[in-house]
């Protein structure tokens, strides 16, 4: 593992707000708990809008207004989880930058269901004119409803493998 | 009787056998996470729906029938990895007053869903969201969090699970 990777998380996790959470009965518990909160508005409007793309379920709410209704909601649940995730993991920060899980889940995973999810938020509008990219339109769902499991895999793996 | 019935769960073959196996347990978790992802996240946005913060274009009636089957479906999977996951360890949940806590918000929540989900169309045709309305969505939104919470909190402070 680089050095210098491994000095930032030994620098982070030492840092005072860092050793407060760490040091606490209920500090803990209480970040996991809002990080998860974030996830849930973040992956629950994600497989709405996923599973609307792919035309599963009710057809009475297009993609795209489903989209644009959960748009702000979505990006606020991706604020908090990013919040609640930073503070987890300047916890033990060392310990997260060594473990093979981790590293894939934030440095491939989570980059590329990001992506994913910006190329769509944009498309939608297109897709939603043109009846002929309905393919594009499902392959995209279907690989960003993918991605964001394989991201909760390897959140879930974190331990297993550490 | 109660912890006769935990211990002959946890005795049994199929239950000690996913719990026991790497690859099943984790399978169990990710099922369990990814369900209260997409249950939890589905109910606020109709609770967020019927306070007016989400989606006001949106006829609210039809934003929440969008939803409501993958809250069910969600639940359905929750519920099923949840209970799992219980069985494996069931003597020592049965101990465990935290675990009570959780499974009674959990109850209140999907009490509170059920009433919006039987209203929602009743509220929709009225002018605008009657209060009593916005005051169960508010108590959805907390009881959801709450059940988060105490969910984190089973093995955080008494280190089962």
């Amino acid at each position: 593992m680089d050095g210098s990777l491994v000095n930032f998380g030994h620098w982070l996790q030492n840092r005072p707000f860092a050793l407060a959470i760490a040091g606490s009965d209920w500090a803990y518990p209480i970040v996991q708990a809002t990080h998860f909160t974030g996830l849930s508005l973040w992956v629950g409007t994600n497989v709405a809008v996923d599973l609307s793309l792919l035309g599963v379920g009710k057809k009475s709410v297009p993609p795209l207004q489903l989209s644009d209704a959960l748009f702000v909601w979505n990006w606020i649940g991706f604020g908090i989880a990013v919040i609640g995730g930073f503070l987890l993991f300047s916890v033990s920060a060392e310990t997260y930058l060594s473990n093979i899980a981790f590293l894939t889940k934030l440095g491939m995973l989570i980059p590329l269901g990001l992506a994913l999810h910006i190329v769509i938020q944009r498309k939608a509008p297109m897709w939603e004119k043109s009846s002929q990219t309905s393919s594009a339109a499902k392959f995209a769902g279907f690989t960003e409803l993918l991605l964001w499991l394989c991201v909760v895999t390897a959140a879930v793996l974190i331990p297993y493998v550490g | 009787m109660l912890l006769h019935l935990c211990r002959w769960l946890q005795d049994n073959s199929f239950i000690a056998a996913i719990n026991g196996t790497s690859w099943t347990a984790a399978a169990l978790e990710i099922v369990h996470y990814f369900s209260m992802f997409v249950l939890v996240g589905s109910m606020v946005i109709v609770d967020l729906r019927v306070l007016g913060l989400v989606g006001r274009r949106q006829d609210a009636t039809e934003l929440a029938d969008r939803l409501f089957p993958w809250i069910w479906i969600s639940f359905a999977l929750n519920f099923l990895s949840g209970f799992l996951m219980f069985a494996g360890l069931a003597t020592s949940y049965y101990r465990n007053d935290i675990f009570y806590d959780k499974v009674a918000v959990v109850l209140l929540a999907i009490v509170a869903n059920i009433i919006v989900q039987q209203k929602m169309s009743k509220w929709n045709r009225l002018p605008a969201m009657p209060a009593s309305a916005k005051l169960l969505a508010v108590v959805s939104i907390g009881l959801w969090i709450g059940a988060i919470i105490a969910g984190v909190e089973v093995p955080a402070l008494t280190g089962v699970g």
